[in-house]
């Protein structure tokens, strides 16, 4: 009843697309990113060399892409730390009506323009913005916090805030793979809470947390909205590097650096379904 | 399924936990929603007597912004058409794919994890290499394969409701696939196309990285918004940026509801 013949005719459109739209595309800048930049046509001429990706040594650049990574990390990393409190409420505390409201929640920033949430920060951050108006009501401060928009601080924060969702989802899948009876025999054994959850909660869940930090660490790595919209001159992220290189039409440099972040990407992707099995965390299917 | 749970302060960090959770991630929103009713030009809560709709009002002025909305409102159609459609065809794949399946699943997702910037560098770069001149269909190609992989998600999750003993029975019973699709997967997976379609239209009318370099002469909403938000230009940015996030919210939120009351029924 079910054809494999079938089922790769039905799969074809979406084959080509991905194949036409993304594939292709990243492959050639990838080719590409080996070519030389030639000043005559303003394009690039089909000398090989490695001068561009000698160029990511210079300013600095490689220092930026381990930074925007490092940041990503963190990010990803807080992301769990925020998120996974809300998901054992969502599963084990909440009441079905409860669980099912929080979901809606946590599910409809996901589909909210980033842009704006990201500019919406500004107004909580900013120097005459909420928390600086609030600080200084209450006498903490005497002088708005600068540090507070534009820094490293606020797109960490804007990163956290607009990624979230993307913890929650895997750990609730794994959640439910979580036997209640393992919860009753610890309980029985007398371990309490933080036991429980350390020994027995957590371990359960490895493939849920992996999966939801390789979600926040790989957009946050690429964001570009919450970066341009909230961080600060000082530190740039890879996104604002390309769009700088771009700027001065260096077509190569700029090939090289999304060839280095795409690669680097789709290796912790894969190493991380390899060992994770990140589709198996769908195959409740039959 | 309280076990462990009962235990009242762990219910009470835990419930405080998510509450700041949810603060960090609705507070900012909702103040800008309660800026955008200030009448007054300086960015701050309005006072309860002061509320006024001015702002809103005055979009209906800003050529430039409407005339962006348009184009948004036009990729985003087209993008969610062709996304669905794609989708639709993936997820039925899935079913006959046998072992193929998780490999597939891995290639439909795998668009997701690709920087929207680069993504919309390289197809821009590949479409000018063939002379394609930027318009609204280019920047829907580079929303195309943001779609697609939670069309195909959501989509996918409808399909759990489909369980295989109903199609054995149908195809027992002398069902031909177009029968077993238009009248037993289909019926049973509207929740998930409704899905799919609002999902996908709210990716693209607010995809911001993935547009700008494929963009033609005509911005989309966000670009616009974008260039606006860094001009400290009027108060009308904060009255649109309300309007489009009460509108997504309502969108999704409706659709969650009504689902969720199918799933009772």
């Amino acid at each position: 009843m079910f054809l494999i013949r079938r089922g790769l005719a039905l799969s074809l459109p979406g084959f080509l697309l991905i194949l036409l739209l993304g594939a292709v595309p990243l492959t050639v800048i990838l080719v590409w990113s080996f070519w030389t930049w030639d000043p005559a046509t303003y394009w690039i001429k089909p000398n090989l060399s490695l001068d561009a990706y000698a160029a990511i040594g210079d300013a600095g650049r490689w220092s930026v892409i381990v930074g925007s990574f490092g940041k990503a990390f963190l990010a990803a990393l807080l992301c769990l730390l925020v998120g996974y409190p809300s998901a054992l409420a969502i599963h084990f505390v909440a009441s079905p009506r409860w669980s099912f409201v929080l979901m809606a929640a946590f599910t409809i920033p996901f589909f909210t323009s980033y842009l704006i949430r990201a500019f919406s920060w500004r107004l909580v951050l900013g120097r005459t913005g909420m928390v600086n108006n609030f600080l200084m009501q209450i006498g903490l401060i005497d002088e708005p916090l600068d540090w507070l928009l534009f820094s490293d601080f606020a797109v960490m924060v804007g990163l956290i805030a607009s990624y979230l969702p993307f913890v929650i989802f895997p750990l609730l899948l794994s959640l439910r793979k979580v036997e209640p009876n393992f919860l009753a025999a610890s309980q029985d054994l007398g371990a309490g809470f933080l036991r429980t959850l350390f020994t027995i909660i957590i371990p359960l869940t490895k493939p849920g947390i992996f999966a939801g930090f390789l979600f926040v660490f790989i957009m946050a790595a690429g964001s570009s909205t919450e970066v341009q919209m909230l961080g600060g001159a000082g530190a740039p992220m890879i996104s604002i590097m390309i769009n700088d290189v771009m700027r001065v039409v260096n077509f190569p440099l700029a090939f090289a650096i999304s060839a280095v972040v795409i690669v680097a990407l789709f290796t912790i992707v894969l190493a991380g379904n390899r060992v994770f099995g990140l589709t198996k965390m769908f195959e409740d299917f039959k | 399924m309280t076990i462990g749970f009962e235990n009242r302060t762990v219910r009470v960090v835990i419930g405080f936990l998510t509450a700041a959770a949810l603060v960090v991630v609705y507070l900012p929103p909702l103040y800008l929603v309660g800026v955008s009713f200030n009448p007054a030009l300086q960015p701050a809560l309005p006072s309860l007597g002061d509320i006024s709709v001015k702002w809103y009002v005055e979009l209906a002025n800003e050529r430039g912004l409407l005339a962006a909305l348009r184009e948004s409102l036009l990729i985003a159609t087209a993008t969610t058409v062709i996304s669905v459609s794609v989708a639709l065809a993936a997820a039925l794949a899935y079913l006959e794919l046998g072992k193929l399946r998780n490999a597939w699943f891995l290639l439909v997702l795998m668009p997701m994890f690709v920087p929207g910037l680069i993504q919309g560098l390289a197809l821009s770069v590949i479409l000018n290499r063939w002379q394609v001149v930027p318009f609204w269909g280019t920047v829907a190609m580079g929303h195309l394969l943001w779609a697609l992989p939670f069309a195909f998600t959501v989509i996918l999750t409808s399909m759990v409701s489909v369980r295989r003993s109903y199609l054995l029975a149908a195809a027992d019973l002398g069902a031909s696939w177009w029968q077993r699709v238009t009248q037993i997967i289909l019926p049973l997976i509207i929740p998930g196309i409704v899905g799919g379609v609002i999902f996908s239209f709210l990716l693209s009318l607010n995809e911001f990285a993935r547009s700008s370099y494929l963009v033609g002469r005509q911005n989309t909403l966000p670009l616009v918004l974008f260039g606006k938000m860094n001009s400290g230009a009027s108060p009308t940015i904060y009255a649109l940026s309300g309007l489009i996030l009460m509108a997504s919210v309502l969108a999704v939120a409706l659709f969650m509801y009504l689902s969720a009351r199918r799933k009772r029924a």
